[in-house]
């Protein structure tokens, strides 16, 4: 009695907001489908008052990698997307667009070790001493960002600034390490679809390719070349738990089928028994 | 079968075992034409014993908190021996569980056994069926997942529907505004403790009245049902019928196997059939799922409700339904059994069952 009086109790001690939720959510919105969160940036950069130069922005971000990864417009260019009188105040951290130079620190807010090794890197120097080196958005794209994949490296990219044998080279270096990462994300995702949990491998693997990335970015064929045992190293251990894991599912899969057989039976044998004539 | 002789002498000089053998299985006397939905009860109490075990089992690993749940089931399915069987028995079970007792309540309905004088028999099976809902309900939360957060989510704010009354149901619910890891304890609570007890009573209820009142003879066969008037209590003894064993008892574990047989195909041939992706990802109160629905069986009253513009108006229409559906019994006093000589009856259990269908189909698209 004391108990159903305390648990009764509890609940009436909460305040409520139910009734503002409830109804806005609940009686207006549809119960399922997607519930878009308020982005002034996206609503603005997609109206008829926009420049045409920067109406294309919200599509190229709306199918990129950033978008697919939860990164919003106010990750990089700050701002406040929920409040349109303040979405471009510095207040808020707004900063814009950047000046060209800026572009390697912009980026490096978040892709920490890819920055250092890329200041450090021939493209890097080149770029901070004459401002004439290739930057991120030079080989990524800006607001239409892809996943990184090897084939950023092609003749068309690389021959504007220089001959394309050396970045050959650097591609053949990474070429193995990337097919094998590639394998494994597809291996994890596999996995996912039989019901695994994979979120801790799979950032595991992603810390592994980012090293790798990073380590790319210095430009450094010889080094590439050096640490690519490392990789392979931590990939193969990647590997090794994947396989076992589908072991384990091929496992479970024959364990079931087998207590299948043995139910089957039983009921063969009772349906035998039920058509049998009883005295 | 010396050792088994002296145990059996043991027990006969205690508690009567061959008279208790004999009163429950070779005189108890079963209709001649009993078939094998008659055995669908039996099943349901297997599926509920299923449960127990295997939900006993995931009892001593899972822990009820929301900084833990979501990693103790991955755990129970990934580290704990055989861990993945139990939990596979029994959310498969579940499902299946509430499959052979919608099936059960169908075929009872169709062969007209909830009536007179099996009222009660009929009200104390809707009332576990409410029940085992909700264990359905209540268990679809505690692993935690992305899917089941949400899911609750939305059916949590169903009560708020209500004027007056349906604010503090839902927080009551909750144990707070919003779904949190007091949620999570409260139906954690809910399906552990406090709707085991009240399904247990309704099950002895239930099994006390089939055998205080006797089974009820099919209708499609030759039809043995008295007529009289219900001026006295009389039990239904099937004197020319057949025993109890071998006769029902090897149609009811023939049909346990069948049940069986279905849970370890699903296991064995679709093993992610109930855990879609979202399953598999730790509930995120900030990163909305792009599709949320519940589980199967209540698909059809969430279309419903979706199509019905006033909220109200919709959870009103269902509670109707659901008190239609438990208080049948008493709406229903035509002496008739069989469906197939009720022609009105008939045609609107098929559009029901036609409706049912589509709204379940809608609502999983």
């Amino acid at each position: 009695m004391v108990m159903g009086l305390v648990l009764l109790a509890f609940p009436l001690t909460a305040f409520g907001d139910y009734r503002e939720e409830f109804e806005k959510g609940f009686l207006t919105k549809t119960w399922s489908g997607q519930q878009p969160e308020e982005n002034f940036c996206i609503e603005c950069h997609s109206s008829d008052k926009m420049k045409p130069e920067f109406l294309t922005i919200a599509e190229e971000w709306k199918a990129s990698w950033h978008a697919q990864n939860q990164i919003a417009c106010h990750d990089c260019h700050g701002g406040d997307p929920k409040d349109p009188s303040m979405s471009m105040s510095p207040h808020r951290g707004f900063v814009g667009k950047p000046a060209p130079n800026e572009v390697p620190e912009f980026c490096g807010k978040c892709h920490i070790g890819i920055l250092k090794n890329y200041l450090e890197s021939d493209h890097g120097k080149a770029f901070r001493s004459s401002g004439k080196g290739p930057n991120c958005v030079t080989c990524h794209g800006s607001h239409g960002i892809q996943q990184a994949n090897i084939e950023i490296i092609s003749e068309q990219r690389c021959s504007k600034c220089h001959s394309y044998e050396r970045a050959r080279t650097m591609k053949q270096a990474l070429f193995l390490t990337e097919k094998k990462i590639a394998e494994l994300s597809q291996g994890l995702l596999n996995l996912r679809k039989e019901g695994v949990y994979i979120d801790d491998e799979r950032m595991n693997l992603f810390s592994i390719q980012a090293e790798f990335r990073a380590l790319f970015h210095s430009v450094d064929v010889n080094m590439v070349k050096d640490r690519t045992d490392e990789f392979s190293h931590k990939l193969s251990a990647v590997e090794n738990r994947i396989r076992a894991t589908e072991r384990e599912l091929r496992f479970r899969r024959n364990f079931s089928a087998l207590i299948l057989l043995f139910f089957v039976s039983m009921g063969s044998v009772l349906y035998l028994l039920i058509k049998t004539p009883k005295e | 079968m010396e050792m088994i002789q002296r145990i059996r002498d043991w027990l006969e000089v205690r508690i009567g075992l061959d008279e208790l053998i004999r009163e429950n299985l070779t005189e108890y006397r079963v209709p001649k034409h009993i078939n094998l939905f008659h055995a669908l009860g039996a099943v349901a109490v297997v599926g509920y014993v299923i449960q127990v075990i295997t939900g006993i089992c995931l009892l001593i690993y899972y822990i009820p908190h929301a900084d833990h749940a979501f990693r103790s089931v991955q755990d129970i399915m990934t580290r704990v021996p055989y861990g993945w069987l139990f939990r596979q028995m029994h959310v498969v079970g579940s499902n299946l569980l509430i499959t052979a007792v919608l099936i059960h309540m169908v075929t009872i309905f169709l062969m007209g056994n909830y009536k007179r004088p099996r009222e009660l028999t009929w009200v104390s099976g809707g009332m576990m069926l409410i029940i085992t809902l909700g264990f359905g309900l209540s268990g679809y939360l505690l692993p935690w997942t992305q899917l089941s957060y949400w899911a609750t989510t939305v059916v949590t704010s169903i009560p708020t529907a209500f004027p007056v009354v349906g604010d503090f149901f839902t927080r009551l619910l909750r144990g707070g505004n919003y779904v949190t890891g007091v949620t999570l304890t409260r139906f954690f609570a809910l399906h552990v403790s406090i709707l085991p007890p009240l399904f247990v009573l309704f099950m002895a209820l239930h099994i006390t009245l089939i055998r205080r009142i006797g089974l009820s003879a099919t209708p499609f066969g030759k039809s043995d049902e008295e007529k009289r008037p219900l001026t006295e209590y009389r039990k239904k003894t099937h004197p020319d019928g057949h025993p109890y064993y071998p006769y029902l008892l090897e149609k009811q574990a023939f049909m346990g196997m069948i049940y069986f047989m279905g849970m370890f195909a699903i296991i064995t041939f679709a093993p992610t059939f109930f855990f879609p992706e979202e399953a598999t990802v730790p509930a995120d109160a900030l990163k909305t799922p792009e599709n949320i629905r519940p589980e199967w069986y209540l698909l059809a009253p969430y279309q419903m409700l979706k199509l019905i513009p006033n909220k109200l108006l919709g959870i009103l229409i269902q509670i109707i339904l659901v008190a239609v559906f438990i208080f049948w019994p008493f709406l229903d006093t035509h002496k008739e059994k069989n469906i197939f000589k009720r022609p009105v009856l008939r045609g609107v259990f098929i559009v029901l069952m036609i409706s049912m269908v589509i709204l379940m189909w809608w609502g999983s698209r």
